[in-house]
């Protein structure tokens, strides 16, 4: 009986890739080319460069496919090699005491302070998603230095779990949810003069 | 008289906003259901700052996922595989 290669599970088929079956990676690629491409962009915001690191990983893939535990989560593997491609290009400290400072609580009887946390808009998302905004948002994601921006992608874009998001980033859980935690305030803070009603 | 603060006046004895704080962003929409959890939603129930804070940030998370993001531009996978045998074709992993 002949199984058809589109119905195997991530292992046999990478199997297959790792005996050289040329027909067996590309479908890998089109079965992972969605969540690479999906990721790269959310972590660059631009077309080019989601292009290149879409190209990257795959030849990367198809480099190292021997390297890889099949025990482990091939997709989790792939993410490692996304974040990788991006964090590379990365190296802007001056930021991170800004962040850093984000874990003091403020004085919430500040004028400052007062006038920060002034609620936000409460229409509902579609309207307020103008050109504006979303430039602003663009503006706000990028300023964030990489190493937080992939754990921001990760935790709250593509809605992996912690643990996950530690182990693709090889970081420890407390790191992740620090990071995590000043890169929401970050852009919270961003965003905040044009989400005042 | 100045402003009251919600938070100053309920929750005195449970928790300090700089306590919720700090845990605010573990996890924004946590069904978790430890104590210090509960008193943190007691508190940010509470309190006007906090929750205006907890909604924003929420809002940021929001506004990211929705974020549009353009499709896979279809040339992407004929030039990695044009690269790919322009680099050798066969790849060198176990042999
Ligand atoms: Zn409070």
């Amino acid at each position: 009986m002949k199984i058809s290669p589109e119905t195997l599970n991530d292992a046999a088929l990478i199997a297959k890739v790792k005996n050289g079956d040329e027909r067996a990676f590309t479908l890998l690629v089109k079965r992972y080319e969605q969540t690479v491409w999906g990721f790269a962009f959310k972590l660059c915001r631009n077309q080019e460069k989601a292009e290149e690191s879409y190209q990257d990983t795959f030849i990367n893939v198809y480099r190292k496919i021997g390297q890889f535990d099949s025990r482990s989560k091939f997709s989790t593997w792939l993410y490692t090699i996304v974040a990788n491609n991006c964090l590379m290009k990365r190296r802007k400290r001056k930021l991170d005491s800004l962040l850093e400072s984000l874990d003091v609580a403020p004085d919430m009887e500040s004028e400052d302070v007062q006038k920060q946390l002034a609620g936000w808009d409460d229409s509902p998302i579609e309207t307020m998603m103008n050109k504006e905004l979303r430039e602003q948002m663009d503006a706000a994601i990028q300023e964030l230095p990489s190493d937080y921006r992939v754990v921001f992608v990760l935790r709250d874009l593509e809605d992996k779990t912690a643990e996950e998001t530690a182990t693709i980033l090889k970081l420890s859980i407390p790191a992740v949810k620090s990071r995590l935690r000043r890169s929401r305030i970050f852009l919270r803070h961003k965003l905040h003069s044009l989400m005042t009603a | 008289m100045k402003r009251t603060n919600s938070h100053t006046m309920a929750h005195i004895h449970t928790l300090s906003c700089g306590k919720v704080y700090e845990h605010l962003c573990d996890n924004l929409d946590s069904q978790l259901d430890s104590e210090s959890c509960r008193r943190i939603k007691a508190h940010i129930k509470g309190c006007k700052n906090c929750s205006a804070l907890l909604d924003s940030l929420k809002k940021t998370v929001t506004l990211y996922k929705v974020h549009p993001a353009p499709k896979l531009p279809g040339k992407c996978r004929q030039e990695l595989f044009a690269v790919i045998k322009l680099s050798g074709g066969k790849k060198n992993t176990t042999r």
